[in-house]
């Protein structure tokens, strides 16, 4: 029995996630994390039920509170065996009108949060006989300069470093990581980033999904360690 | 059942660092842990002794507690000499038989450690085929060859009778002998059958900046996932 970790599972990229992976075998138990109670259960009531879903409520700012939510979902699960990473949150603004919350929270949701989680996950997942996966949603715009987008696009920078060297760190312990920096994907959080734009001409969160989910399936084994660019050009 | 003397007390002079080199990082973990990690797994180890400097003990706890490691550990005081070191850790050994190793070794993987221990002697170390012309040297002149098919580089980890090494500690003490490791001090007092089985190319002891250098690969091309 394999279980995976999702955050960020209320919405967007994550819900896409959390759904696709409860229709397919590689994962028998699927926690999913988020804030609301009521957003969770919309979600699990989506996933397919031959799989066993629960749910675990965190507010990623909340750091301190990552090792007991880990501890517990070790408890009812016995293991995990991948967790992705995809909570994200935005506040677009300019050096000038960044301001220290604006960075505290875009740092604690899309940096320190999955670097605690993975931390927290990994104290365990390193003594998994077959080892683990871990799966974190970057951006393209961690890529290159986003002038207007500075902490949103830092902290992007930050966790394809992060998944870098963590890919390198892990590998003894036969836990792969992998990056995926999608380019313009219809979520809640794009629409801040690019209010203008017309959400059903870009890619949808069911496209990153499926490719995720092709990701951290047993049978893939030779894209980790690198950052994958998802952007769809036609 | 085994106990581990875990040597740490080094403090890194010749690698010209602050930090021992038994608390640098190697592939982004520190050396110490490499080891500690390893033997967490084997049954056959029941305790740990660490022999170090008072001051680090609480650095290794907080590693050890990071990397959850629950493995019985006792600390002992590192000696003024290696020699020192591995008495004060004897004392204090439990068990009928001891592995002793060094922290600066994190290259010895599991099945190393299981392969001495499933060896059926008592008094085993690992050795390795010495490469290299030896020579004895007197006043800057050679003074006798050697057969280096005769001779053998000594690795770590070995394993002894715990009461038998005691003692032969306990006589080195008398006499104000030194030696550079245990299997010369036992053999030297007891002239007792040692094994010798055969070491790893691999098996470096993190000594000078260089070996650092040598072991990332090393560590990559070797260890990586081929720990069983």
């Amino acid at each position: 029995m394999k279980t995976c970790v999702i955050t960020g599972a209320t919405s967007g990229i994550g819900k896409a996630t959390a759904i696709e992976l409860s229709k397919l075998n590689d994962y028998d138990r699927i926690v999913i994390l988020g804030r609301k109670k009521e957003e969770l259960e919309q979600t699990q009531k989506l996933m397919d039920i031959s799989k066993k879903i629960s749910y675990k409520i965190l507010d990623l700012t909340e750091l301190k509170k990552i090792p007991n939510i880990v501890k517990e979902i070790i408890k009812e699960n016995e293991t995990i065996d991948c967790l992705i990473n995809v909570a994200g949150y935005t506040e677009p603004a300019p050096l000038l009108t960044t301001s220290i919350e604006n960075l505290k929270t875009t740092y604690d949701v899309n940096v320190f949060a999955p670097i605690i989680l993975m931390r927290e996950v990994v104290r365990y997942m390193k003594d998994n006989k077959d080892g683990g996966k871990i799966l974190n949603v970057a951006s393209t715009a961690g890529m290159t300069p986003r002038p207007g987008w500075l902490s949103y696009a830092s902290s992007k920078a930050a966790i394809i470093s992060a998944s870098d060297t963590l890919s390198h760190e892990l590998e003894e312990y036969n836990i792969r990581v992998y990056c995926v920096s999608p380019g313009r994907c219809a979520t809640a959080l794009r629409k801040k980033l690019a209010p203008d734009e017309d959400p059903t001409t870009i890619m949808q969160p069911q496209e990153v999904s499926s490719i995720i989910c092709s990701l951290i399936s047993n049978n893939e084994q030779c894209l980790d360690g690198q950052n994958i660019v998802i952007r769809k050009k036609i | 059942m085994y106990t581990l003397i875990l040597l740490a007390g080094g403090k890194g002079t010749r690698m010209k660092n602050a930090v021992p080199k038994q608390f640098l990082l190697l592939a982004g973990k520190p050396i110490i842990m490499h080891t500690l990690e390893r033997v967490e797994k084997i049954e056959e180890i029941e305790e740990i002794i660490i022999t170090c400097g008072e001051e680090y003990i609480s650095l290794i706890e907080e590693y050890r507690k990071s990397y959850m490691l629950n493995k019985k550990i006792i600390y002992a005081k590192a000696g003024k000499t290696r020699q020192e070191s591995v008495y004060n850790g004897l004392k204090k050994v439990k068990t009928d038989n001891v592995i002793i190793h060094e922290a600066a070794r994190p290259f010895v993987n599991k099945s190393e450690f299981k392969r001495l221990i499933e060896c059926k002697e008592k008094n085993v170390i690992f050795t390795y085929p010495i490469q290299f012309t030896v020579l004895k040297i007197k006043d800057d002149k050679v003074n006798e060859l050697l057969d280096r098919n005769e001779l053998a580089n000594i690795q770590l980890p070995h394993k002894f009778e715990t009461k038998t090494l005691l003692e032969a500690h306990e006589k080195a003490r008398e006499e104000k002998r030194e030696f550079t490791e245990d299997s010369s001090l036992l053999y030297y007092y007891t002239k007792i059958d040692i094994k010798t089985i055969m070491g790893s190319q691999y098996n470096l002891k993190i000594t000078e900046s260089l070996d650092l250098i040598i072991g990332e690969i090393m560590y990559k091309e070797n260890l990586i996932r081929k720990d069983e």
